[in-house]
């Protein structure tokens, strides 16, 4: 790292109870989080959304690969996706080998974050609980649970009376449409502030040379030498970006765009097996703590959990249309709250304050798609459906490796656009769908 | 500041005569019918009703109505009441929320002191090191989380929702609102009018000018002689698709919230304004109310806001507050006006005292500071209907740009006028409201098949030919030259707000999410403009410029019971459920269905349908009626195997594959005559397996002749297995010839069972022995069962449950869609590969399955542990000996009465699924085991020769 140090900006101040106490005291303001540039005409890289896969991207890129010279581009605001729609579940319980690795890896990076980003991204690991109403799912919960422990991910099937000391609030007993048999308990699992996440990789990535251009729409993506027209398409390798503040030319340019990706995607002449599907999810009025622990139901269509400022967030599985609409549906708060009341029957009183839905980039196995394109120098980062937030920061770490070595991390092998040719699918849905 | 109860008022709402004893914090108060609960304790001179979130600041009286955001309290179980909009009723248990111990003396308040080290998002900063101890600061945060308390025991309460398609719904019952609900209705409409409030009359209710309670009169006449549906206390929170209306109703007699769905053809929004704080030093103190708030407290309810009042009024408003003030005795110390320049900088004083500080720093002593600086329209319901609201510098506020056809404002929304003009207006968008909705009308009735044919042509579309309302100018109002609370409910202040646009978080998209300003209860109502403001004015921008947060639905929140009614979601049980109880049934939970899991001894059953007969009532099978010319040539789209040569009477096992090659459901369908068939579907398949047919006639292939009918519950379904089930069937089935030669295996009859005419049977058998398996009218389930068992005792019959059949199943090696397999299991891997048939036509899964055909697949196989007594877990992983690398996993397993040793199915990678193969399976318990894939599916009777016979 020390070969960088010419590059790195002066180093703003530290975030700390020592620096809010001083600053408080003599009534400093903070400085920018990041800065506001002018729009280069030529970078190294360019990374498409300003989420937290293309700014963890953009941030490893830096400080892992020593590549500052990188501009993340945002039709938006920085966070304005699923970044901050999501509901911010983060865990590692997943179905196969392959998925239990990559996540396992999130969740450390996770647990690191505020101390390594400086930044506090309130990271509780509050236990998530996936909830199974019927022998095959608790069947399921065991497959899981065997395959986590065989991944040295912290995962077991426990029972009702557990469940009920983890989580009070929940219905155990046997009166309910749908009862609970058992869970698939996973300690480690649980939420971060989202916000924070996507502030501090793009405060990081700042810091460190590179630049956030919000309001940048990316229109066209410039390739040579492919066998479409234009010179995109498999063979071919790509230039630069078309947006709506001029052209930039980059060697290497790689989608984060999550619901946008498809249609990012055809702009290099590159088709992905993905739809886009709304998400929606809701929140309510806050009352005093009493949910304890992340609660999932995948039979029932639901995840909640309770913000340290009280309110229960909800989320359910997509809509079942594809549609590019972030408009929420009547419909999917009161399916929603049915079965909420199902779960926990002593919430009724309590009131839905907002709802609101985001785009998720669905692929026919739940599995993203990472890495290399037949375009060369074309990398996406995409398929990440309803569970992109908690593979931000692996997601970032691996891309950024691809795209600096020009070689497919092995941790991420297995999520090769290659795969829908070779039928090497990585099945998980049933650890993907609703299962936040 | 000091309230109390004034003299009879000519417009208050109260009845006097009716006195309401309530509890507020375990003391008792009194009020009137009529009151709401803040009302009364305001008349009782309660001064403080809340605490605030972050800091605990004492917080009085804001708006006084539904948006105040300092009137939440908890009543009985329920959190978070409105006490400035719930109506008081007798033996009402309200307490304050936010405070300990006490709302007077609140010991967090000491955060007060600290507030300039706790500024907004202060807690992004710190609690990162030690990293262990964030546990620890995430329990004292969470301590500060506002609202009131969940009673877990609380029952979800009757809450049916309601239905309706009005052809007009007007979302405001103010004069604007109440003239177009009169206007549509004339016009021939059908109207829903709706008022967030107790009653119409929008802003008239709390006017005492006599012109108003006239008007006020006059529409409130012509209300009630009008068909129009009048809704009080309910709210349109939302507006979805083609005017897809929730609407909350809060006062209806029996549930505790309804929610009413209207599809409306067109939705006229008048919700009136809403009246915005003003920002400056000390805003939030109480004593500091809005104009609207001191009209509302002296005219509907009679109560007096304060002795000595500072006025700040920018607009006619707060002009008339000042008259309704001095009527009821308040000494007006000083009216500052905002449209000369006048401004308030600050308030002081100790306690009751709420001196205003004007500009030039001069301070006025005074109990009462009412504040008049301007409006916010509550676009909500335009922008969930996809408009892009507009400001108006001049006007002070946002307006409609362009919402769609079937959206149209009126009232203060649309614009200004003089009480006539907005009369005019709102009579005018009922009339354009009752044309649009005529021509949605036309239109649907002459475009649905079977209705009424409808006379006329489609009426030309309306054209919107209203007078615009005009837009008074208005002083931009937003703070002085001090910096105030912004967002009441979060504690945020103009002065946090300018510190994040400073570090960067400089749209309001950001500033929002960084401060959480206007994410509290109010969600914007009283604070999103001036939110924006304090952004334009950091970034040196307009507030167009700037432009404003998206408002979401619900427009006002409503409970989770209302939104989740009653759940449609049955539980099924077949008919003969009843001969199952009363014979020591356990039961188990499957998809929908309650069935018989078994009878006390799992192995017993299954030993006697291998010896004797026993009956499983499989009702919950998925069956659908196929009848058309056009049959097999579904079959053979949606099935691997060949179907075009079925011939009548026989009966086929055919497999799904979903378009991915994956393995989707499987059973047997019949062909009961030359163009009716009868598929059979796994029970939890039923519903999917329907939805798929139907989606494959209607999108691709909707020129066949095929007729669906899902008939899973019309039949009661019996399978009669073991050696004796010829015997048994032969003594209750008549007209048909029982003879293996006559009925074959693979074959279905129709037959009267037990007296029971229009039953069908089918020869074939999941459980490996020679079976009849049963469909009967589903009213005669119980009568059937009850003959076979009666007609058998002497050959052992034995009822056996889901439990026996799946050992007995697991012995032949049949497979279960969705447990031996998975979401990933192409056909080929369950081992019936020789019946994926490629040289068909297309069908469903073609590509992929040929794609698999010389691929080596993962394989589902029969596995026998080494240790016969050990029965691995379902779910045990297959690893590859001592490492933990992963090579399949055990899918069924379970210990054979019939062999006296363990059996299971499992997936295996390719290499590993020859029979012989040695396998390492990992226990639960950590422990590794030894076990065998063996030659061929089936652990018993492998040459199916039971089956057969």
């Amino acid at each position: 790292m020390a070969g960088l140090a010419g590059r790195l900006r002066k180093r703003p101040p530290k975030y700390s109870a020592a620096a809010l106490a001083w600053k408080g005291l003599r009534g400093q303001s903070w400085p920018r989080v990041w800065r506001d540039c002018d729009l280069q005409r030529s970078y190294d890289a360019v990374v498409i959304g300003g989420g937290v896969h293309g700014l963890a991207t953009a941030y490893y890129l830096a400080r892992n690969h020593g590549m500052t010279n990188v501009a993340v581009l945002d039709k938006a605001y920085l966070g304005s996706g699923g970044s901050g729609r999501n509901t911010a579940i983060v865990r590692s319980n997943y179905l196969t080998p392959e998925g239990v690795a990559f996540y396992d890896r999130s969740v450390h990076l996770y647990e690191q974050m505020a101390v390594e980003l400086n930044i506090n991204v309130m990271f509780s690991q509050r236990g998530h609980l996936t909830l199974a109403h019927s022998d095959a799912s608790l069947r399921t919960m065991h497959w899981r649970a065997e395959v986590n422990k065989l991944g040295g991910v912290n995962s077991s099937v426990i029972g009702p009376d557990e469940i009920k000391k983890e989580c009070p609030s929940l219905d155990t007993s046997d009166h309910p449409r749908y009862p609970i048999h058992g869970a698939l308990y996973h300690p480690p699992g649980g939420v971060v502030r989202h916000d924070a996440v996507v502030w501090g990789y793009a405060r990081a990535a700042d810091h460190m040379g590179v630049e956030m251009h919000q309001k940048t729409e990316v229109t066209d993506i410039l390739c040579e030498g492919g066998d479409g027209p234009d010179g995109k398409g498999a063979g071919g390798r790509v230039t630069g970006v078309r947006t709506n503040r001029g052209d930039i030319s980059s060697p290497i340019v790689i989608n984060c765009t999550a619901g946008w990706a498809s249609l990012i995607s055809t702009m290099a002449g590159v088709r992905l097996p993905i739809t886009t599907h709304p998400l929606q999810a809701a929140v309510t009025e806050p009352v005093k703590m009493f949910l304890p622990t992340v609660v999932v139901s995948g039979s029932l269509h639901v995840y909640v959990s309770q913000t340290d400022r009280g309110e229960l967030v909800f989320g359910a599985s997509v809509d079942p249309y594809a549609n590019y609409s972030v408009r929420g549906s009547l419909e999917f708060t009161e399916g929603l709250a049915g079965h909420v009341l199902e779960l926990m029957p002593g919430v009724s009183r309590m009131r839905i304050l907002r709802q609101w839905s985001g785009l998720c980039d669905m692929t026919p196995d739940y599995s993203p798609v990472m890495g290399f394109t037949p375009v060369d120098g074309f990398l996406v980062d995409v398929g990440w459906g309803t569970y992109g937030f908690k593979a931000a920061p692996v997601s970032g770490e691996q891309m950024a490796e691809a795209a600096a070595t020009g070689r497919t991390p092995k941790l991420i092998e297995a999520f090769a656009l290659s795969r829908f040719d070779n039928g090497e699918l990585v099945g998980e849905k049933g650890a993907a769908s609703v299962g936040h | 500041m000091t309230m109390s109860r004034q003299g009879v008022q000519p417009t208050e709402v109260i009845d006097r005569a009716a006195k309401l004893r309530f509890r507020w914090n375990g003391k008792r108060f009194s009020g009137f019918e009529g009151d709401t609960i803040a009302s009364a304790l305001a008349a009782s001179g309660e001064q403080i009703f809340s605490r605030s979130m972050k800091y605990h600041r004492p917080r009085g009286i804001l708006t006084a109505d539904y948006w105040d955001p300092n009137l939440m309290v908890q009543v009985g179980d329920d959190p978070n009441v409105r006490a400035g909009h719930r109506l008081l009723e007798s033996g009402m248990d309200v307490r304050s929320q936010n405070a300990w111990p006490s709302l007077n003396r609140d010991i967090k308040a000491a955060n007060g002191l600290l507030g300039r080290f706790l500024t907004a998002g202060f807690y992004y900063k710190t609690f990162m090191r030690p990293q262990w101890l964030w546990p620890t600061y995430e329990r004292v945060l969470a301590t500060f989380a506002p609202g009131g308390k969940i009673d877990l025991d609380t029952p979800h309460a009757y809450h049916d929702k309601r239905y309706t398609h009005p052809d007009v719904v007007v979302a405001g019952a103010g004069p604007a609102g109440i003239e177009a609900a009169l206007a549509a209705s004339s016009a021939g409409a059908s109207v829903m009018l709706v008022s967030h409030e107790h009653s119409v009359g929008g802003h008239l209710r709390y006017s005492s000018a006599a012109a108003d309670q006239a008007a006020l009169a006059e529409l409130r006449t012509a209300l009630d002689a009008s068909d129009v549906e009048v809704l009080t206390d309910s709210t349109v929170t939302g507006r979805y698709e083609d005017n897809w209306l929730g609407i909350v109703q809060r006062n209806h007699p029996i549930a505790v919230e309804r929610l009413i769905k209207a599809r409306a053809k067109t939705l006229v929004a008048a919700p009136g304004l809403i009246e915005r704080p003003y920002v400056f030093e000390g805003n939030d103190r109480p004593g500091v109310i809005t104009s609207g708030a001191a009209r509302r407290l002296v005219n509907l309810w009679g109560v007096k806001p304060g002795e000595r009042a500072v006025v700040f009024s920018a607009n006619a408003e707060g002009d008339a507050a000042v008259a309704d003030l001095e009527r009821v005795g308040t000494e007006i110390a000083a009216v500052i006006d905002g449209r000369t320049g006048g401004s308030i900088s600050s308030t002081r004083g100790s306690s009751r005292a709420v001196d205003a500080v004007v500009a030039d720093g001069a301070s006025i002593g005074a109990d009462l500071l009412v504040v008049a600086a301007g409006w916010t329209a509550p676009t909500s319901l335009l922008n969930m209907a996809g408009d892009r609201p507009v400001y108006d510098p001049a006007a002070a506020r946002f307006f409609p740009s362009d919402p769609p056809s079937n959206v149209l404002a009126t009232g203060g929304l649309a614009g200004d006028a003089d009480l006539d003009g907005l009369r005019q207006h709102g009579a005018a968008t009922g009339r354009l409201a009752a044309a649009r909705a005529a021509a949605v009308r036309h239109r649907l009735q002459s475009r649905t098949a079977r209705a009424l044919p409808v006379d006329g042509d489609e009426p030309a579309p309306a054209p919107d030919e209203r007078a615009p309302l005009g837009r008074d100018p208005h002083p931009e109002l937003y703070r002085a030259d001090t910096h105030g609370m912004v967002d009441m409910s979060e504690d945020i202040s103009s002065k946090d707000l300018v510190a994040a646009a400073h570090e960067g978080y400089d749209s309001v998209e950001l500033a929002k999410r960084y401060t959480t300003a206007t994410m509290g209860p109010s969600q914007g109502k009283l604070e999103t403009v001036n939110t924006v403001a304090a952004i334009a004015e950091a970034r040196g921008e307009t507030i167009s410029q700037v432009g404003t947060t998206v408002w979401r639905p619900p427009y006002a929140p409503l409970t989770l019971g209302a939104l989740a009614g009653r759940m449609f979601e049955p539980v099924r049980v077949s008919s003969i459920h009843p001969w199952h109880e009363a014979n020591n049934v356990s039961i188990i939970q499957a998809g929908q269905w309650l069935r018989p899991d078994h009878y006390g001894d799992p192995a017993a059953e299954v030993r006697n349908v291998r010896r004797n007969v026993g009956l499983i009532d499989v009702t919950p099978l998925g069956k659908l009626d196929l009848r058309g010319p056009d049959v097999g040539k579904l079959l053979s789209l949606l099935y691997v195997n060949k179907w075009m040569k079925l011939g009548v009477g026989r009966v086929r096992y055919g497999m799904m594959c979903a378009e991915d090659g994956v393995v989707l459901d499987d059973g047997v369908t019949g062909r009961l005559g030359e163009d009716h068939y009868m598929m059979s579907t796994t029970s939890s398949g039923a519903g999917g397996v329907w939805e798929w047919v139907e989606n494959w006639l209607q999108t691709e292939r909707p020129d066949w002749q095929v007729h669906v009918t899902p008939v899973t519950t019309a039949y009661a379904s019996i399978n009669v297995a073991g050696p004796k089930s010829r015997e048994l069937m032969s003594r209750v089935c008549e007209g048909v010839d029982l003879d293996a030669e006559a009925f074959p295996y693979m074959t279905v009859h129709q037959a009267t069972v037990a007296g029971v005419a229009g039953c069908f049977m089918w020869r074939i058998g999941f459980t490996g022995e020679l079976s009849f398996e049963l469909h009967v009218p589903a009213g005669h389930g119980l009568h059937v069962w009850e003959a076979l068992m009666d007609s058998g005792s002497d050959l052992g019959v034995a009822p056996f449950g889901l439990e026996g059949q799946r050992i007995m199943r697991l012995e032949k090696g049949h497979f279960i869609v969705g447990q031996d397999t998975d979401g990933l299991t192409l056909g080929p891997s369950t081992g019936l590969g020789s019946l994926i048939k490629l040289d068909k036509d297309d069908f469903a899964g073609k590509p992929e399955l040929a794609w698999a055909a010389d691929r080596s697949l993962p394989m589902v196989v029969a596995i026998q542990p080494d240790d016969p007594d050990v029965v691995p877990e379902e779910a045990a992983q297959i690893v590859r000996g001592d490492t933990n690398e992963i090579l399949g996993r055990i899918t069924s397993s379970r210990y054979s009465p019939t062999l006296n040793r363990s059996i299971c199915l499992g997936q295996v990678e390719p290499d590993l699924a020859v029979g012989g193969t040695k396998l390492t399976v990992l226990l639960e318990s950590g422990e590794r085991i030894g076990a065998t894939v063996i030659d061929h599916h089936a652990h018993f009777d492998p040459a199916g020769e039971r089956l057969r016979g």
